[in-house]
């Protein structure tokens, strides 16, 4: 038959790896400079730098600027050779790149700034948002553009788990954002509450999910089976654990809200699909380990193997513990400690990282068509890189374990043996070192091999080679074998009839029929991840009785949303939750457990989910105004051994409060009944700051708060989840059962 | 070896380990009970294990209550006073939380001096002390410690209190009403 030539696009693959390493390094040293400000205060930077600006930037550097640019190297080096085309379109490539890298730029400059929606990894402003939209789209278009044209008739297991997480990817990132933009750079989300923090952990489980799993396990079977040479383990395998794992993860994001004010039963669903999912996770594992059968002695040797070999004994590892994390006994010791700290960086460290410093010392000399620099120093990289992750590790399961184990100790008289919620930090704070440690020996081995492939680069051709391909296009119609019928000619029974449908559903014959067919595909995929999310969100949504409405609470007053969004912007949510469980040692600490009814003007919620520092749902009443004036300019004032930096600008920084009527409006837009606020939130919000204010400098405190960015803030903190109380029946704090569940 | 490859991989068809079938079907009855017994069958709902488990305490709180408040007066707390490896003790707790609101020295800061002769809440006789301790004055953000204090650390506090009352130290002016105490 007739062969056509063609050339692969390398160009872009370098470009990809590069700005892989690049961000890789600012995404680690952003690591360390999160690690050191929570060992000790004097590492935060205010009003720019703190603990609760960077922390968002570290992680989307990580997950988007890292893993995602390592994704698409993947990507665009293999899907090319696995199609045996050149991408679809060079412009939409170049465009992919471009953009991508200005949304990381636009995220490095924003999050900083305070410019945030405050949902995990999630956090970039509208209009950032529609630009990562667009990118995806036009990576969408390309990537199913090349497959269209392939000369390849069969989709090769990679290519199924990328078109996964291009179509999974633009679901979740879509409805997660859904928001209403009030200021250029600051919108509201539209789901408020319970449902909020539904959809954002939808979202967030996902992401892992999808843009950090199975876009990781397509590299794995293209770069693991080449650089090892042995042919994959089991096809069937791939084929169950695919399916498997893209029909069960999307049910599992609830798990990251037990004993929450979520419905039960929605957490007890995240429960049981994250048991289901340890095997199906376990596939790509087997798949990965035993396509080294017969190659063990070449991971001795081979640097790139060491890497991917550890790099999916972490993916093993980290799947087995995430079920473990999320039976909901386990999870209420785990649960707002630094175990799933130690968790997502087991994943992020061992198998995003692992996997893509393996791809890429395999890639290095190819597409800069030169030997390694030193296969000496990608030694050294993995060995400085395996013992920082294991000290990363060990000291945040020893911190997670020990504060969650201090949370619930009481003593024999039956009172909580550390009530002083510093304490369970304190102990904490040699282990920030050593976990700081850990992320430095991590980021020197990133470094080491930024200098190594920095070094083969440096040494490629003037002008690189591009090798012609030959290959025969592929025919209009498929004339290869096709499966064996389902049933034998002489088959007339119905038993029988069962019998062969099982048969031939195991030989998994139909799904080389599929893998002929992209469309029919991706619309698998689609129906796979859509269903399962409609049967948790869609009763979230509907069902009344999952939000029992509680007459008392009310919209938060002009001055409180202001000082609320404050919060947002100052990131507090990445210390702090706002969420009670209903546990024991919750209640004795904190006071009566959250209700779902409380956040229902909550756009966005704020339950957080790590406690750096202790929950402030019920803060509200619980200090004098003066008691929070003090402790922002400077916590060690009120809490000597507090951890927490200070915000002393706070009491300086002139409160915006023509932006407070806009703001108002929004929130009525989203259906928040603002009665009177409605005409005069602006005066409503000065009166209140009056009273606070001259009641806080007759206190003793400072004068003339009254038009500073403190008293919003005290405002929203007074608040907070003391609606509750207002209830006609309400005795000592606590809400009747009854009333909150009419 | 199946007979397809894709830019030089090949795939074996080898069967999936029968451990990983019996795992994976394993979860999925695991699963099945699960949902089965906690939503539709008897198992206890997360609210409702937490209800009963408070429910018990309440009663040992009660009794304990009950029982502290037969074994303290103003003289035992008096008694306590006199003993200065119990003001000591009391002590040291009123450092590591009382300080932030009342002062190094309980001249007073975010809430009122306890150390002249005002007081807001009862008489500054030590059983009244012991009571704002213990039940606190939640509106004005003062802690209610009798949940996190046991009653004989608490009373330590209270006597160490009572020692601060008449040094009239320089702070906070004085709020509310004017009681002469016996000090010491």
């Amino acid at each position: 038959m007739q062969t056509e030539t063609f050339y692969y696009d390398d160009d872009i693959v370098r470009k990809f790896a590069g700005v892989t390493i690049l961000w890789g390094v600012v995404a680690m040293l952003v690591g360390v400079i999160v690690a050191l400000q929570l060992a000790s205060p004097e590492f935060n930077f205010g009003p720019w730098l703190t603990f609760g600006r960077l922390r968002p930037l570290h992680t989307n550097a990580a997950i988007f600027a890292f893993a995602g640019n390592a994704i698409f190297t993947a990507v665009y080096y293999s899907s090319q050779r696995l199609l045996k085309t050149r991408m679809f379109n060079d412009a939409l490539s170049r465009a992919h790149f471009w953009g991508w890298q200005a949304i990381i730029v636009a995220a490095a400059v924003t999050l900083p700034l305070g410019i945030t929606q405050s949902k995990e990894y999630a956090e970039l402003e509208w209009p950032i948002d529609l630009a990562v939209v667009v990118v995806w789209v036009i990576f969408a278009i390309n990537f199913f553009g090349t497959i269209a044209k392939r000369r390849e008739r069969h989709l090769y297991v990679a290519i199924w788990f990328y078109i996964a997480t291009i179509i999974a990817i633009a679901i979740l990132y879509i409805f997660n954002n859904l928001a209403l933009p009030v200021f250029a750079m600051k919108s509201y989300s539209l789901y408020a509450g319970v449902q909020d923090a539904f959809m954002q952990w939808w979202y967030g489980h996902n992401a892992v999910a999808f843009f950090l799993t199975t876009p990781f396990l397509g590299l794995m079977y293209y770069f693991l089976p080449k650089a090892a040479e042995r042919p994959v383990f089991s096809y069937r395998l791939s084929i169950l654990h695919f399916w498997s794992l893209v029909f069960i993860y999307i049910w599992a994001g609830p798990h990251h809200l037990h004993y929450t004010a979520l419905p039960e039963w929605a957490s007890t669903l995240g429960m049981i699909f994250s048991v289901m999912l340890w095997m199906p996770s376990w596939g790509g594992m087997i798949n990965g380990l035993l396509t080294l059968r017969g190659a063990w002695n070449k991971v001795a040797k081979e640097p790139v193997l060491k890497f991917l070999v550890v790099g999916v004994t972490f993916y093993g590892m980290s799947t087995f513990e995430g079920p473990m994390l999320s039976v909901k006994s386990v999870n209420s010791l785990s649960h707002y400690t630094d175990w799933t700290i130690a968790h997502v960086h087991a994943g992020a460290l061992g198998w995003n990282g692992f996997m893509t410093f393996g791809m890429l010392y395999w890639l290095a000399p190819r597409i800069f068509q030169t030997e390694l620099y030193s296969k000496k120093l990608a030694e050294t990289h993995f060995w400085i890189g395996t013992v920082g992750i294991l000290f990363y590790i060990v000291s945040m399961y020893t911190a997670g374990v020990t504060q969650g184990l201090m949370w619930r100790a009481f003593d024999e008289t039956g009172r909580l043996m550390y009530p002083d919620f510093v304490e369970t930090v304190v102990r904490l704070v040699p282990l920030y070192w050593v976990r700081a440690f850990g992320g430095t020996l991590f980021l020197t081995g990133m470094i080491l091999g930024a200098f190594n492939l920095g070094m083969t680069w440096a040494r490629r051709p003037k002008k690189y080679e591009v090798p012609a391909q030959e290959a025969a296009p592929l025919p209009a119609a498929y004339d290869g074998p096709g499966p064996q019928p389902m049933f034998p000619a002489d088959a007339e029974h119905t038993v029988l009839s069962v019998y062969y449908r099982i048969t031939y559903f195991l030989r998994a014959e139909w799904h080389r029929v599929w893998e002929r067919r992209p469309l029919k595909f991706t619309i698998w995929v689609a129906i796979s991840v859509s269903t399962a999310s409609l049967f948790e969100i869609i009763p979230t949504f509907l069902i009344k009785s999952n939000v029992p409405t509680i007459a008392s609470v009310k919209p938060y007053t002009p001055l409180e949303l202001i000082g609320r969004d404050i919060y947002v912007g100052e990131g507090c949510y990445n210390c702090h939750s706002q969420m009670v469980r209903p546990i024991r040692m919750e209640t004795e600490r904190y006071g009566e457990y959250s209700k779902p009814g409380e956040f229902v003007y909550d756009h966005p919620f704020q339950w957080g989910s790590r406690r750096i520092g202790p929950d402030l749902h019920r803060v509200g009443g619980k200090y004098p105004d003066l008691w929070h004036v003090r402790h922002m300019e400077d916590p060690k004032s009120t809490t000597p051994r507090s951890i927490m930096p200070p915000y002393k600008w706070m009491l300086t920084d002139e409160l915006d409060f023509a932006s407070i009527q806009p703001r108002v409006d929004a929130m009525v837009m989203l259906g928040v009944p603002y009665g009177d606020a409605v005409n005069n939130a602006e005066t409503m919000a000065r009166d209140q700051a009056q009273q606070m204010a001259s009641a806080i400098e007759k206190a003793g405190g400072p004068a003339g708060l009254q038009d500073k960015k403190i008293i919003a803030l005290v405002a929203y903190l007074q608040r907070l989840g003391t609606d509750i109380k207002k209830l006609p029946d309400a005795k000592d704090g606590k809400a009747p059962v009854a009333a909150v569940q009419e | 070896m199946l007979n397809h490859e894709y830019d030089g991989i090949r795939e074996y068809d080898n069967p999936i380990p029968a451990w990983w079938n019996w795992i994976f079907l394993g979860s999925f009855v695991f699963s099945v009970f699960y949902f089965v017994h906690y939503h539709m069958g008897n198992g206890v709902s997360v609210k409702d294990a937490y209800a009963v488990e408070m429910e018990a305490i309440e009663k040992v709180r009660a009794e304990e209550a009950l029982a502290a408040a037969k074994n303290v007066s103003e003289e035992k707390l008096a008694g306590l006073m006199a003993d200065p490896a119990a003001v000591a003790a009391g002590e040291a707790k009123f450092k590591t939380v009382c300080v932030a609101c009342h002062g190094q020295k309980g001249e007073g800061l975010i809430g009122p001096n306890l150390t002249d002769a005002y007081w807001l809440h009862g008489d500054g006789s030590l059983m009244a002390i012991r009571d704002v301790v213990i039940n606190g004055v939640v509106e004005k953000g003062m802690v209610a410690w009798g949940k996190t204090m046991p009653p004989d650390e608490l009373n330590k506090v209270v006597a160490y209190v009572g020692t601060l009352r008449g040094k009239n130290e320089p702070g906070k002016e004085p709020q509310g009403e004017k009681h002469e105490v016996a000090t010491n």
